[in-house]
């Protein structure tokens, strides 16, 4: 009896234990994410989980086109997450944080697609894409300006014509850009290179 | 003598025994949920929430004109808040005090301006539960709400379509 009662136990902990210990879906090493909000002066931080996005998609419009194409992407995406830093002065954030940031995102599922830097600056732009299948399963934009950090992951099936319908989002409105660099680039210099010419 | 000394007596101790819990924990700031936040609140800034009367009553009528998406209404309301507030403190306070289950979904912290914005959601079956903490200037609401996805848009296409037909009926009288 003591036995079948031992296993009973150990079999509902089975099966809760690891739901309990899931690791968060978002992949960026906490120390870093810790740092930079204890810095920044503005910090936004926004987690639409699957459940939250598809609450949200209950209350778009099916008689409006415009809203019928965000419920089409956002019933389909595992989660949405933005965190936006602003800093007050310059230098608020290391190249060895963003290092940290991308290497995330260093397995080989995600493919680099943009890759800019601005040496002047040091302001960069890396876009880089889940591709599951040869299908776009996960984007990830890391904007660093001097005084401000943005960070977008979307996580799901992404259909690229789709994408730029999410810039009205808090937080997205540098997804609109994304869908004229489909195509993998990598430009160094590049703001400072037309500085230059002109 | 002896009934008529021991009865009060003991209605008096039930009292206590009854009450006393309630104001320890209430004055640690302590029980989880709406009232655990907004008496955390009180008790680490020293400001004294504003409770909105008959809100039960009000919650009933949002549960009944909306046929069931919305319900489950808490306001309170600090005005002329004036403690300074460190966000990462405030946003470990709720969540400590919502407890498990709870997700934060949108966190809006500024450190020189007094403005901090935390939304929660958790899942209650077909239900979602939302808590909003907001702080803008001298002004902190804290407001609790469990909304049906499905029955409140279908009050809001209602109503919509209510105004669309009003419209076109408007536009058609004015042509």
């Amino acid at each position: 009896m003591k036995h079948r009662f031992a296993a009973i136990i150990l079999g509902a902990a089975a099966l809760v234990v690891p739901a309990l210990a899931q690791p968060s879906p978002f992949p960026l090493p906490s120390p870093v994410e810790k740092e930079l909000a204890a810095r920044a002066a503005n910090v936004t931080e926004v987690t639409l989980g699957k459940g939250m996005l598809d609450f949200a998609a209950k209350f778009m419009d099916n008689n409006d086109k415009d809203q019928v194409a965000v419920k089409q992407l956002i019933e389909g995406l595992d989660g949405i997450y933005v965190r936006d830093y602003e800093f007050d002065k310059e230098g608020q954030y290391s190249m060895d944080q963003l290092e940290q940031l991308r290497q995330a995102f260093g397995a080989p599922e995600w493919t680099p697609m943009v890759h800019v830097r601005e040496s002047k600056g040091g302001e960069s732009t890396d876009v880089m894409m889940k591709m599951v299948n040869g299908e776009p399963h996960g984007i990830f934009v890391l904007d660093a300006e001097a005084k401000e950090l943005t960070i977008v992951l979307i996580l799901g099936p992404i259909r690229m014509d789709q994408l730029s319908e999410l810039k009205g989002l808090s937080g997205l409105s540098k997804l609109g850009d994304i869908e004229n660099d489909k195509h993998p680039k990598d430009k160094t210099d590049d703001k400072a290179k037309k500085e230059g010419t002109q | 003598m002896n009934r008529h000394f021991w009865i009060p007596l003991a209605c008096a101790v039930l009292c206590v025994l009854l009450t006393v819990p309630w104001w320890v924990v209430r004055a640690a700031g302590g029980g989880g949920g709406f009232d655990g936040v907004v008496n955390s609140i009180e008790s680490r800034y020293h400001q004294h929430a504003m409770r909105i009367p008959f809100m039960g009553l009000a919650s009933v009528v949002a549960g009944a004109a909306t046929h069931g998406g919305v319900g489950g209404v808490h306001v309170a309301e600090f005005e002329h808040f004036s403690a300074p507030v460190d966000g990462e403190e405030l946003n470990r306070m709720v969540e400590e005090k919502l407890g498990q289950g709870w997700e934060r979904m949108i966190r809006e912290t500024s450190r020189h301006g007094g403005e901090q914005t935390l939304i929660f959601s958790h899942p209650e079956g077909k239900r979602m539960g939302l808590f909003i903490v907001d702080l803008d200037g001298a002004e902190l609401n804290v407001v609790q709400v469990s909304v049906d996805a499905d029955r409140l848009n279908e009050t809001i296409l209602k109503y919509k379509h209510h105004d669309g037909d009003n419209e076109s009926d408007g536009k058609g009288t004015s042509d």
